[in-house]
């Protein structure tokens, strides 16, 4: 029965994810987010963790996704964006193939390293004391952990101020990428063998910042 | 209902945390609430809680010194020397990047509450990163440290440049946060415990049959981490964020966040996970020479003198890890010597760079330094000595700074590594020369020779550039102090 | 008579300099003449410090390091500010202190484009602090301090005031030789964690490496770091590209400073850091010093004939002699190395007239093309017969200076010390001769076109060409009369250098160990030592003290 319930949960994440990436337009996007954090919720509720399980689905399907939509609509951003563009040459097979090794390395260890006993105590093991999950939960959070519960206030404050600040429009218009002195091109003679690294031209072009990347990386 | 045992709290060793995120908050009702603040305000308050962080840290570190390290909330804060020299250096940071950053935002004409604001509660995230005793606790304060630090670097709200360096720091640096969670998750995993001190005590006290998940625990760790601190070859995002965030913040950036970076991972490396160190002290080994290579060879091709900075901070970094991967007291040691140089180096780098950029930030090109020398002998002066500390000359602090990490390194028998350290640094000592070309031996260009003087030097940016140049000739001439302070500060783990 | 420098008088001589740097900052740029008579009453001043120190050096304890200083300097690190002179180093220090006022008197009224005294002035006396200090340090963090010290004051002279290629020539003497020192640094540290000595002094270090705890292995390592980083400063043969273009693009002044104290700088490292401290490395690596030695030699001197500057003709006859030195040490003999530091000071005394030379002649010419150049004697007859006397001096004409450096060292390769393969060096010996012949080759034919002859046309009644000036006179008579006096009698540099170097091969006499393996390392010495003056005997204890007045004679006497 676990095994059945964990396996139709997994494919519900990962279809989820999987959509969130692949989806064109942006609402849906969001709509598979929704079901993702769905699925980690019922696998909370196998482990028999149904506060995390109501929280993820309170907190993250409720008023993360809703967010997220609420934004997307605002700025009018609905639409499909052409994800046809490479900006750098190679850059996604690259990632695929980094990303596929990445993933191959970790699960490597984690189905060799599982079996091995560890320091955690069993994820799903019996608590003890008779107390239920959300009051040791409470508990923890407010004894061992409350300097982290206190610093994620001082987080939250910190990304809604840097969110205000962000959106603010400044007046007048953006200025343009500055253009560096053209004496650099007549007189030095280092400046002409380095070319690629310089913003000469208007920045933004992105053959330019393809070739700043390529040497960066 | 019953009573629940909240944990002891030691306030005096969380003044400066509380000072710094309490200074921010209340600049930032006081602001919101009154109309027209006047144009000092902030900055003033911004350097009286900086000064009021530095001022805590003396009675903190005789009491640290005299009553010996300690743990509080529970242990999940860590009161011990590290803890205050990184808040000293971060407070003196703060204080400086202040004091540019009004004549700045005045020439750039730009909105100027929010960046004091930032800068503080950043701040109050290195501070947390510094004494994080857990790694939760480390975690939060990298984020809060590192989400002011995005939106600071897009500060400038008219350059394009900023918004796109803002950008890639952001996704790169989420990307980093992401691995360094899933490095805790899996040491988590593999040790029971979040805390530092329990993680370690685990470790010692149990033989793992199958280490494989602290391992990839570890390596994501370091892959965080070291995207944080911009080492090679996760410092992609060094070059572009120098460039174009306002420059003030890259001081903060080099400075700051490198010197809370660094303290984080001594104590999750060097002092939690000491008893791995064969396990990850080649790769960062690896990293260090990398880091002090690729930053001198490619600083050596640019003409954009932030960049070139910014790649000799992340050689800078490699030098830094040199020590880290030493794995010892001395290494840590000569690591938070290195940083306290460091952050005097960077920070009044960027002050003559703040100076330099002239109006719209823009004028940072090689060629505009050509011959600083004749139209401001005092400033080139300043800058070269800044210069000559960061490739290590003898009798600045740099050459003492590069010699404890070597020393480290060698001791702990990594000659290749510190011999490879030493080439780059040598590349790198031609970075700083052909600033230094620049501004003694060129001509000036026709427009710039034409009666003007070079940029105004504004008193904020004097104090920041004499006090640093001070600083780094103190610490090359008389190294003992310095040290020892450091020597004392090596971080020491108490079990909760 | 009382000693009253003891304790002190190493600290005036090298940081009085900095005082007068001090002194110079304070006052504004435009009072040339007060910037002039400072620097010079600075440079006096040292000079006088230093004329006291050898007054009141202890010349029967040659040996012994005279007015120690030995405090804690960096704690932390257990580096100390030890310093002090034996006779290795006193004859470095005086060169050094006697170049610096020459220098200074030589421009006086001819600062090199962009004029700007007070600059150039405050880093000759920086560089002097440097140099002097270098020669001092019995620490080696404090000698690596000091060596880079030097470093940026000579990049600057370079970059500022060189020729129309400085740029290139500047960047490419500071690179090389800070290469070579950081692996020196590496080495450095390497020897003293590894040895787990508790200073970083050089006694220290080489107690601590004599009573073993490094392996060989680890030796030969940092002996090769160390031979990087001095070799690429003295420079040695495949490290020499720099000189000849740092030596002819630098100033005039510039050149005769990089010549007479810099290059000894390396020279000077090898003899007092990498050989006794690590002996056995020492007599691993003698061989390869001395093929790089030789071939530099040959090099050097077919380098010279292919040149058409004087300047760069000077600066490749410098790695010839500079190969002589190299030869010199590589033998690890007593004899040996007494020439090589004769050598040095001859080179210094020697070269350095020559580019003061040159620099007086791309004055007058404004040109140093050896085609284009001739008839000096015609027209600066006095400048002409100092040029002479200088070229003789160079290739090594017996009587005068040069000689005392080149002949010993050949002679010396003839049995080199302790395991030092003998038919590998006799080879070098052969081949070093050869390298005398071709010296005397070019600077006989840098002579004959340079000031034989007629004026050529452009410059027949050139009224800029005058005879020596009297600053010129100034700064070069006492260089002209040392070249004679050490020429006539050695012992003036020998009698001090000697003691100081055999307590220096010491620990090479006493490697433990493997003596077996080798030839006995007395007998060697003995051999060696005795080659130098004729077929006597000499019975003395090797490594003992010897009698200093005794010896001296049989170096005296010697070829």
């Amino acid at each position: 029965m676990d095994a059945a319930v964990f396996i139709v949960s997994a494919v519900v994440v990962l279809t989820g994810a999987a959509g969130v990436l692949v989806a064109r337009n942006p609402v849906h996007a969001a709509l598979f987010l929704v079901q993702t954090l769905f699925g980690v919720a019922v696998l909370f509720v196998l482990q028999d963790a149904t506060f995390l399980a109501a929280v993820q689905v309170i907190v993250y399907a409720g008023a993360v996704v809703i967010l997220f939509l609420f934004v997307i609509m605002l700025l009018g951003v609905d639409r499909a964006e052409d994800l046809g563009i490479e900006p750098i040459a190679g850059q996604r097979s690259v990632a695929a193939i980094v990303g596929a090794s990445m993933l191959g390395l970790l699960l490597t260890v984690l189905l060799v390293g599982v079996d091995g006993p560890t320091g955690a105590r069993g994820a799903n093991a019996a608590l003890g004391g008779a107390e239920d999950n959300t009051r040791r939960l409470g508990e923890a959070l407010f004894t061992d952990h409350v300097f982290a519960v206190e610093l994620t206030a001082l987080l939250l404050t910190v990304a809604v101020v840097g969110a205000v600040v962000l959106a603010r429009r400044v007046r007048g218009p953006l200025q343009p990428m500055p253009v560096v002195t053209v004496a650099s091109a007549t007189g030095s003679d280092d400046a002409s063998a380095t070319g690629s690294d310089e913003a000469t031209a208007t920045g933004d072009d992105p053959a330019a910042e393809a070739d700043d990347e390529g040497e960066a990386g | 209902m019953l009573a629940v045992a909240t944990p002891e709290v030691l306030w005096w060793a969380l003044l400066p945390v509380l000072f710094l995120s309490v200074g921010g908050l209340l600049l930032l009702t006081v602001a919101s609430l009154v109309r027209r603040l006047p144009d000092w305000l902030p900055q003033a308050w911004t350097v009286v809680t900086g000064l009021a962080v530095l001022v805590a840290c003396v009675p903190m570190w005789c009491e640290v010194r005299d009553e010996g390290p300690r743990t509080t909330l529970a242990g999940s804060v860590a009161v011990d020397g590290s803890t205050v020299l990184v808040t000293a250096v971060l407070a003196a940071v703060v204080v400086a990047v202040a004091l540019l950053a009004r004549p700045y935002l005045r020439r750039e004409d730009l909105p100027g509450v929010e960046v004091y604001v930032l800068l503080m509660l950043s701040a109050a995230g290195g501070v947390v990163m510094a004494s994080a005793d857990d790694l939760i606790v480390l975690f939060l304060g990298l984020e809060i440290l590192s989400i002011a630090v995005y939106v600071l670097a897009a500060l400038h709200l008219r350059r394009i440049e900023s918004q796109e360096g803002a950008m890639k720091y952001f996704v790169l640096g989420a990307f980093a946060s992401a691995f360094l969670l899933y490095g805790m998750a899996l040491v988590y995993g593999a040790t029971g415990s979040t805390r530092l001190a329990l993680v370690a005590e685990h470790l010692s006290a149990t033989v793992l049959v199958d280490d494989s998940m602290l391992l990839a625990g570890i390596a994501l760790l370091l892959v965080g981490l070291a995207f944080k601190v911009a080492a090679v070859p996760f410092h992609a995002w060094t070059p572009d964020v120098y460039q174009g965030s306002p420059t003030p913040v890259v001081a903060w950036m080099a400075a700051g966040v490198k010197a809370a970076g660094f303290a984080a991972m001594v104590r999750v490396l060097v002092t939690s996970l000491g008893t791995h160190a064969s396990d990850w002290a080649p790769p960062v080994g690896v990293l260090a020479v990398a880091s002090v290579l690729v930053g001198a060879v490619v600083a050596v091709l640019q003409t954009d003198v932030r960049r070139m900075l910014a790649y000799s901070s992340v050689a800078h970094a490699g030098f830094l890890l040199l020590g880290v991967q030493a794995a010892d007291a001395d290494g840590t040691a000569a690591v938070y010597a290195y940083l306290v140089v460091y952050a005097l180096l960077a920070t009044g780098s960027f002050a003559v760079l703040t100076v330099m950029g002239g109006d719209g930030d823009a004028a940072h090109h090689l060629d505009d330094y050509r011959g600083l020398a004749r139209r401001r002998p005092v400033l080139a002066g300043a800058f070269t000595l800044l210069l000559l500390g960061q490739a290590g000359v003898p009798f600045t602090g740099g050459f003492v700074a590069k010699l404890g990490v070597l020393a480290a390194a060698v001791a702990d028998r990594g000659y290749w590594v510190a011999g490879l350290a030493m080439l780059g640094a040598a590349a790198a000592a031609f970075v700083y020369l052909r600033i230094l070309v620049s501004m003694y031996l060129e001509d000036p260009d026709a427009e710039a020779a034409d009666g003007s003087t070079g940029p105004a030097v504004p008193l904020g940016a004097r104090v920041v550039i004499g006090v640093a140049c001070a600083g780094v000739l103190f610490v090359g001439l008389v190294p003992g102090p310095l040290l020892d302070l450091a020597r004392d500060a090596v971080p020491v783990l108490v079990g909760s | 008579m009382e000693n009253l420098l003891d304790g002190w008088g190493i600290t005036l001589a090298t940081f009085s300099p900095l005082v007068g740097v001090a002194v110079m900052m304070l006052i504004p740029k435009e009072r040339e003449d007060q910037h002039k008579l400072i620097a010079l009453v600075t440079s006096l001043w040292v000079a006088f410090v230093g004329v006291l120190l050898l007054i009141w050096f202890d010349l029967d304890h040659t040996d012994k390091l005279q007015y120690v200083v030995d405090k804690v300097w960096i704690d932390v690190i257990s580096s100390r500010y030890a310093v002090g002179i034996d006779g290795m180093s006193l004859p470095l220090i005086l060169l050094t202190m006697l170049v610096v006022p020459l220098c200074i008197v030589y421009s006086w009224n001819h600062f090199p484009d962009p004029v700007n005294p007070k600059a150039f002035l405050i880093l000759i006396l920086i560089l002097e602090t440097g140099m002097i200090g270098t020669f001092v340090a019995q620490d080696l963090v404090l000698f690596f301090v000091f060596f880079e010290v030097v470093l940026l004051p000579m990049f600057f002279m370079i970059a500022v005031w060189g020729g129309d290629d400085r740029r290139y020539a500047s960047l490419k003497f500071f690179l090389y030789t800070l290469f070579g020192s950081a692996l020196m640094l590496v080495s450095f540290l390497a020897l003293f964690f590894l040895t787990g000595a508790d200073t970083f002094t050089f006694s220290g270090l080489a107690d601590a490496v004599a009573a073993g705890g490094v392996s060989r292995n680890a030796q030969l390592w940092i002996f090769g770091g160390m031979f990087l980083g001095f070799g690429i400063k003295v420079p040695m043969f495949p490290f020499h590209t720099w000189l000849p273009d740092a030596h002819t693009q630098a100033p005039t002044v510039g050149s005769v400073i990089l010549a007479a104290v810099l290059l000894k700088l390396g020279t000077y490292g090898f003899v007092r850091i990498a050989i006794p401290i690590l002996p056995e490395a020492a007599v691993s690596w003698a061989p390869w010093i001395g093929l790089l030695a030789v071939v530099g030699i040959i090099y050097g001197a077919l380098g010279c004939l292919a040149q058409t500057d004087m300047k760069r003709l000077i600066a490749f006859s410098s790695v010839a002699h500079m190969g002589f030195v190299m030869l010199g040490i590589a033998t690890l003999t007593d004899f040996g190395i007494n020439a090589a530091i004769m050598g040095m000071v001859a080179h210094g005394l020697i070269t350095g007239m020559l580019f003061f030379l040159a620099g007086s002649v791309k004055e007058r010419y404004h040109t140093l093309e050896i085609s284009r150049l001739g008839g000096l004697l015609v027209q600066a007859p006095r400048m002409g017969w100092i040029f002479g006397f200088c070229a003789m001096a160079s290739l090594g004409l017996p009587g005068l200076a040069g000689f005392w450096g080149e002949f010993p060292a050949i002679l010396s390769a003839y049995n080199p010390g302790n395991g030092v393969p003998v038919e590998t060096f006799r080879t070098f010996m052969v081949i070093a001769a050869l390298g005398t012949v071709l010296a005397a080759g070019y600077l006989l034919w840098l002579l004959q076109r340079a000031a034989f002859g007629t004026p050529p046309e452009e410059f027949a009644d050139d009224p800029h060409i005058t005879d020596t000036t009297k600053h010129e006179w100034i700064s070069w008579a006492p260089l002209l009369a040392l070249i004679v006096a050490i020429g006539i009698y050695p012992n003036l540099v020998f009698r001090v250098t000697d003691g100081a170097v055999d307590a220096s091969l010491t620990p090479c006499l006493s490697v433990e160990g493997e003596a077996a393996e080798k030839l006995d390392c007395a007998e060697v010495y003995k051999i060696g030592h005795d080659d130098g003056h004729g077929d006597g005997h000499d019975d003395d204890g090797h490594g003992d003290e010897h009698d200093d007045e005794h010896d001296d004679e049989h170096a005296a006497s010697g070829n």
